[in-house]
């Protein structure tokens, strides 16, 4: 118990020696961290779901787009259909702890420049400065697109209907005369189909004037020229603590045409689009961007009665574009695009791309039907805070009568570091070992 | 534990000696320090009484030109058994003296109020009892020019250390003695003040 009672007060002492010595320098080596450079971003993401071109008329379905910037500022835009107000949803703060988030834009049963119905398309879009923490979403979404059958549906059916007419007389022949007739017409997809299913130009098969007519019955049932389901597309710019984000994402799609072609229900041809994603990320403490993206994936389901019914898939490859019905005026083409990145060597600003697929129908029928699916976006760039630590300036003393007196603990702390020496050398003297005269005397 | 430690251990004795030499030094410092100061300001005390005589400080406050830490005046308390010189400023350096004036106030004796500043505890502790001062106890005070004598007017009172109005001017012709309060500490200012009463006849 003694024992930890002394070490305590050499602690004390010892305490109160520091505290002494430190004093004096604590007064007077004070620095502050002094903002040299402030930070400065932006992000900014771009979204879009569908870009169609139907005949020369544009038109975009599911459109987002977000900014933000340290200034700070916020906007933000979601449209289900381009340029239709209804659809349309903007918001802007430019100033710091402020924010937007209107309703949502949605129009029902829309028609499109006269070529397209839209069940529900809605526009959303949210912005903020709060907490010195920039946002901004945009969001288009729609649901249930149609081209209006009738006026299209027509002439497509009415040359359907003409090449199959002109098939009829042949149909008792072997295959390969079948084939050799429809090759011109269908182009390589008849030889990719007729491989998969083991049927070569010199093998015999029944008549086919009954599978002629069924196309030519499937073609008559077809009630629209194409059948478009959209996911969404959002863009979102977020600041956090450690970062800046930008991430833009158009959800996948799938384009029938010719939908109800088959007795099954079937479409001539499906194109099914996976999503795209584009993120961006500038990182506030580094200042390094980082784009990353995960681009669209896409395959193709062909659904051909005439060839006994069965639903064949066709992969596509980047950079690969597949041919359908070359050389016909229903001839298609699909296209996969690629990611790519872009970083500005200046700047250090960097920006993703993940496109998605391009797909022109139908390219003798007056230009065609062009679709640019699943695209997305996004770019970062900015500036690091910079900071110093500089001395900090003498504190001006306050005004003050005369100062005439002392600290009140000196004397104190010198009557302990006087009680703390004394109680040591006891401790050392009753510690010295005894001495030879001493031992001998006893 | 620790005497069987130290025993076995001849570095750890030797530190610890270093050690408690040390903090007896240290210790002694602080508590003889009251006691140095007190030495140190009967040196320049007797330094001053020279200087106050002398006819080139006479010259020199004639000429109102007298220097921070020189002799300006010297102050009288009966009551008190006080007799000090009272040096111009009220730095710490000149307050080593024991007592300064207030250069922004009046010379002595001169219109409007006079402040005067003192140590209670150290440094010859001047002002060490003037809190025992009563009103019409009398405060004398000798220029190298004349003299006067102000009269305490009310009984001392206690204020923070930044209430420098009680050394504003005045109208009248007074004198304001500051000092630390409570004894030891600078927490607060203890204020007497005196109202002038009479002029001396010049020595």
């Amino acid at each position: 118990m003694r024992t930890v009672q002394r070490l305590g007060a050499i602690a004390l002492t010892a305490l109160v020696m520091g505290a002494v010595l430190a004093l004096p320098a604590a007064a007077q080596t004070g620095t502050q961290t002094v903002e040299t450079r402030p930070e400065s971003f932006i992000a900014t993401a771009a979204a879009r779901g569908l870009d169609l071109n139907l005949f020369g008329n544009h038109v975009t379905i599911g459109q987002s787009s977000a900014l933000i910037n340290s200034t700070p500022t916020a906007k933000a835009s979601g449209a289900g259909i381009a340029l239709i107000a209804g659809t349309v949803s903007t918001s802007e703060v430019n100033a710091p702890e402020q924010s937007a988030a209107p309703p949502k834009a949605c129009a029902i049963n829309l028609p499109v420049a006269g070529l397209l119905t839209v069940e529900l398309a809605c526009g959303e879009s949210k912005v903020s400065t709060t907490n010195g923490a920039p946002s901004a979403y945009g969001a288009g979404a729609v649901a249930g697109v149609d081209l209006l059958g009738a006026n299209l549906l027509d002439p497509i059916v009415d040359l359907l209907r003409s090449l199959l007419n002109a098939l009829l007389p042949v149909v008792d022949q072997t295959v390969g005369t079948v084939l050799n007739t429809l090759t011109p017409v269908l182009g390589n997809l008849l030889g990719g189909l007729t491989g998969s299913l083991g049927l070569g130009s010199g093998s015999t098969v029944a008549p086919v004037s009954g599978l002629v007519n069924d196309l030519l019955d499937g073609v008559q049932r077809a009630t629209q020229l194409l059948d478009v389901k959209v996911g969404d597309s959002t863009a979102q710019t977020v600041t956090t603590a450690g970062a800046v984000t930008a991430t833009a994402t158009a959800a996948g799609a799938q384009i029938d045409l010719l939908p109800g072609l088959t007795l099954g229900g079937s479409p001539l041809l499906s194109i099914i689009v996976g999503s795209a994603k584009s993120v961006s990320t500038f990182d506030r403490a580094t200042a390094v961007s980082t784009p990353t993206f995960d681009a669209a994936v896409a395959r193709v389901r062909l659904g051909l009665p005439l060839l006994g019914g069965s639903v064949t898939e066709i992969p596509i490859q980047l950079n690969a574009p597949l041919t359908l019905l070359a050389g016909t005026p229903l001839e298609t083409t699909i296209s996969l695009g690629a990611g790519r990145t872009v970083k500005d060597p200046n700047t250090g600003s960097v920006a993703s791309y993940a496109d998605g697929v391009s797909i022109q129908l139908l390219k003798g029928l007056n230009g065609g039907i062009g679709l640019e699916l699943a695209h997305a976006e996004t770019g970062v760039g900015g500036q690091a805070r910079l900071v110093a630590q500089q001395a900090l300036a003498p504190a001006e003393p306050v005004p003050q009568l005369a100062k005439t007196g002392n600290d009140p603990w000196l004397p104190l702390a010198g009557a302990g570091l006087l009680m703390a020496a004394l109680g040591i050398r006891r401790r050392i003297t009753a510690a010295q070992p005894v001495r030879t005269s001493e031992r001998v005397s006893q | 534990m620790l005497v069987d430690l130290l025993r076995s251990k001849r570095w750890l004795r030797r530190t610890l000696s270093g050690v408690s030499v040390l903090l007896l030094l240290g210790g002694l410092g602080l508590v003889g320090y009251p006691f140095a100061t007190n030495m140190w300001t009967d040196r320049i005390q007797a330094r001053l009484e020279d200087q106050i005589a002398s006819p080139e400080l006479q010259q020199a406050y004639k000429e109102r030109k007298i220097e921070t830490g020189d002799s300006l005046t010297r102050i009288k308390i009966p009551a008190l058994g006080l007799d000090t010189v009272v040096v111009e400023g009220v730095t710490p350096s000149a307050l080593r003296a024991g007592a300064g004036h207030y250069p922004q106030t009046p010379l002595p004796c001169e219109q409007g109020n006079v402040a005067i500043a003192g140590h209670r505890t150290t440094y010859g502790r001047p002002f060490g009892n003037v809190d025992q001062l009563k009103p019409g106890d009398t405060i004398e005070l000798t220029t190298p020019i004349g003299g006067c004598v102000y009269q305490v007017a009310k009984a001392p009172w206690v204020v923070a250390p930044s209430e420098l109005s009680v050394i504003d001017p005045t109208s009248e012709r007074s004198l304001t003695l500051t000092t630390c309060h409570p004894k030891g500490s600078a927490a607060q200012r203890l204020i007497i003040r005196a109202t002038w009463v009479k002029d001396l006849k010049a020595a």
